[in-house]
């Protein structure tokens, strides 16, 4: 009888050491697996680095916000060496059109979720491997707005950012002209910018086509919205030609094809191609610094040995939790008080609905259509505002998510979702305001490499649940006049943003208006952490512009 | 409700719509071994595991029905995480052990009998009871019922839905993507998309 005793005496013990840190796991895997070593920097130890070496910038992470100042360094002659704690895949052929066996792409370190309203991490945010996140991202690239930017001084709520949408127009257009993102233009809700999308945007599966029936009855503008992904044939610098977009769907776990503009298809080749070192499978545990305060050297873990790198900067570029836990753990940055501090969430409440129609929800980029017409609803309660945006899914990743929120469970289960080819949603984007009760702390307990895991406080305040219920209005009525039956809403949370907030004053803000630490002088950070604000959009362009913008600042005030 | 003809998934294996990398994930779940001998649980945990499987999956329609407890077995076994827990519930392994513990406790509660000697009926009434977080039993003081309920759901829903033969079930092909999907609008099929049967 398994109660607690008896189980506990039953429960064999584990054939190997428990190893719970997936990336330790999958290099062992893969040392087992890998047919062709050469192609497999893990398997032949990657040479010691020079230990007197001090290299000129040294990046931590290769997603959206370490890959691109990674190539303009490298552009503008520095010497830099980026660490990625995960490995470099091949796409085409490594990638399988299958949600479970690409969970590799996820940062699956246990982090444990705190609050009224945890937030899921896993395949819901972080990831890794050359190109971080990217690889795993939906690829929407909406610009922020100007109010975005200026919360506090619309609405007295939230914070202002320290600089006004201007400074990131520029990097804007640049990005979506290098990476070749498929739009409308003009741009319906910016219709005067001075560049259009380069590509035409991406055809519109079923759920778009629904959402954009129904918003037309009702009154609420659409557009296709602007993707990552190229809707032609793109020349990409130091990658050559990228194909278009085969509709497949997938992007969330991974594009097989170089369709959609992850890291590893755009600026990390173009990095390499300028002559930066990527050192994969380089796992930083400390941060050194010397008696004045200036950081020294990364020491990081790589196929089992530990590793120093010694430099003049240090970009830390980690996302944003592992970034203030790298901070925490190292006591670096900390006189403001804000490290880890004001945690925020997207507001991504999604309504699904079930359709006479063939949907065939796996066809197309998920989020085909949106509205940013709720950018500032005339009936809002709350501050700031969201956008609207159609969405296809895959099926586990929609089983999973409508048993959490539905509970279904027996013949009911396995009969709903048989509905699966006829069920479409669509999701809200929308801001969430700093509060000091959503927080990124070190916990007691530790993961497998000894170090403490981050707890992830997040609880929804007055304002984004005021958001939530004018949203989920909102969506009803959508999918209602679309002509949905079964109509269900699931309040959920996206992205991970704040925890090392921009700001003018040292007292308030980790890092100064050009990304750099307050308190320690060759220290920069970009990522999502740095977002004073949350925004009202998906956040990888404007981290991506933010990147580009660090890196500016950096090269012109040395 | 929609139904589709069987061996879908399973012909389009066969074929070059499919890349060798997708190919060897799904063959895998078909192909695996009937029998699968329990790693991380004891024999008697293993099977009250099979038995709740058997009642949130009920697969009255499958000579063999997809497996679902070994996942969960091998995964344990080797400590594997998904990027995050309820900070709210003890680690995974101390999850099942409670979790299961709780279901048989609330098994002996309400009929004096292990869950696994229950008829269908009455399992289905404590599944019943844990779904609504309403399940007595002692260890549900250290485990919250509803989490515990949520992410087994959502474990037993991930393998069952990732195998083949459920998603033949479904009517997804998503599988087979090589030439890519020219026809995605509303009530348009490629010809190797299944129509459905009823």
């Amino acid at each position: 009888m398994p109660d607690e005793e008896t189980l506990e005496e039953g429960v064999l013990n584990p054939v190997q050491p428990e190893i719970q840190d997936p990336l330790l796991r999958e290099i062992l895997e893969e040392n087992d697996l890998q047919a062709d070593p050469s192609r497999n920097p893990l398997e032949q130890p990657a040479p010691l680095p020079d230990p007197d070496e001090v290299v000129d910038c040294l990046v931590i992470g290769t997603g959206a916000g370490g890959a691109p100042l990674l190539a303009r360094l490298a552009q503008a002659g520095r010497r830099v060496v980026a660490l990625e704690a995960g490995p470099r895949h091949d796409p085409k052929t490594e990638f399988a059109t299958d949600e479970k066996a690409q969970n590799f792409l996820f940062w699956n370190d246990e982090r444990l979720s705190a609050g009224q309203n945890p937030v899921a991490f896993g395949k819901n945010n972080s990831g890794i491997g050359y190109g971080g996140s990217t690889l795993h991202y939906t690829a929407y690239t909406p610009r922020a707005h100007r109010g975005d930017l200026t919360l506090h001084t619309e609405f007295g709520e939230g914070v202002d950012w320290p600089f006004g949408i201007e400074e990131l127009e520029p990097y804007y257009e640049e990005l979506e002209q290098f990476m070749g993102i498929s739009g409308p233009t003009p741009y319906p809700w910016d219709p005067g910018r001075r560049k259009g999308y380069p590509l035409a945007p991406l055809p519109l599966n079923g759920a778009a086509q629904l959402m954009e029936r129904a918003c037309a009855r009702l009154g609420i503008k659409t557009s296709p919205a602007a993707n990552a992904a190229l809707s032609a044939r793109y020349y990409q610098e130091g990658v050559g030609w990228r194909e278009a977009c085969t509709n497949r769907g997938f992007c969330q776990a991974g594009c097989s094809t170089g369709a959609k503009a992850s890291m590893d298809v755009t600026f990390l080749p173009l990095a390499e191609q300028y002559g930066a070192e990527i050192r994969l499978g380089a796992y930083v545990t400390e941060i050194e610094r010397d008696a004045t305060g200036h950081i020294t050297a990364v020491v990081y873990e790589q196929g089992g040995r530990t590793v120093r790198q010694r430099c003049r900067n240090l970009f830390l570029c980690a996302g944003a939790i592992e970034t203030p836990r790298l901070l925490l753990l190292n006591e670096l940055a900390l006189n403001s008080g804000q490290v880890g501090r004001h945690f925020m969430s997207h507001v991504g409440m999604q309504v699904w609905g079930t359709f006479p129609e063939d949907i065939r929800p796996y066809k197309g980029i998920p989020g085909g259509l949106i509205s940013e017409d709720t950018h500032r609803p005339k009936d809002a309660d709350f501050a700031g505002g969201y956008l609207l945006q159609s969405i296809g899914v895959m099926p586990v990743t929609f089983a999973t998510q409508m048993v959490r929120q539905r509970k279904l469970w027996g013949q009911e289960l396995r009969d709903y979702m048989r509905s699966y080819n006829h069920i479409a949603g669509i999701n809200v984007l929308g801001d969430c305001l700093p509060h000091a009760s959503n927080f990124v702390e070190l916990s007691d307990e530790k993961d497998a490499r000894g170090v403490p895991k981050p707890r992830v406080h997040f609880t929804a305040q007055e304002n984004e649940q005021r958001m939530n219920r004018h949203a989920e209005r909102t969506m009803r009525q959508i999918w209602e006049a679309a002509g949905a039956t079964d109509i269900w809403a699931f309040e959920r949370y996206a992205h991970i943003i704040g925890t090392a907030r921009m700001g003018t004053s040292a007292s308030e803000a980790v890092v100064d208006p050009n990304g750099r630490a307050f308190d320690v002088p060759n220290l920069y950070i970009c990522d999502n952490s740095v977002f004073p604000s949350a925004l009202s959009v998906n956040p990888a362009l404007t981290i991506m512009a933010l990147s580009l913008r660090t890196a500016d600042k950096f090269l012109t005030n040395k | 409700m929609p139904h589709y003809p069987e061996g879908t998934v399973r012909a389009l294996l066969q074929t070059d719509l499919v890349t060798p990398a997708t190919r060897a994930a799904l063959e895998a779940r078909l192909t695996a071994p009937g029998a699968y001998e329990p790693q991380f649980f004891d024999a008697d945990t293993y099977r009250l595991l099979q038995a709740v499987a058997a009642r949130i999956y009920p697969q009255p329609d499958r000579e063999t029905p997809i497996a679902l407890a070994p996942a969960v077995d091998a995964r344990l076994l080797r400590g594997d995480a998904d990027g995050w827990r309820y900070d709210s519930m003890p680690p995974d392994r101390e999850a099942y052990r409670l979790g299961l513990g709780g279901i048989n406790q609330a098994a002996e509660a309400r009929f004096r009998q292990p869950f696994v000697a229950l008829d269908e009926a009455r399992q289905d009434q404590i599944i019943g009871l844990l779904a609504e977080a309403q399940a007595p039993g002692e260890n549900w003081h250290q485990l919250p019922q509803d989490r515990f309920f949520e992410e087994l759901l959502a474990e037993l829903t991930e393998t069952y839905y990732a195998h083949p033969l459920a998603q033949e079930e479904i009517g997804y092909v998503g599988m087979a993507d090589v030439p890519g999907w020219q026809r995605i609008g509303l009530n348009e099929l490629e010809p190797r998309e299944p129509e459905r049967t009823s």
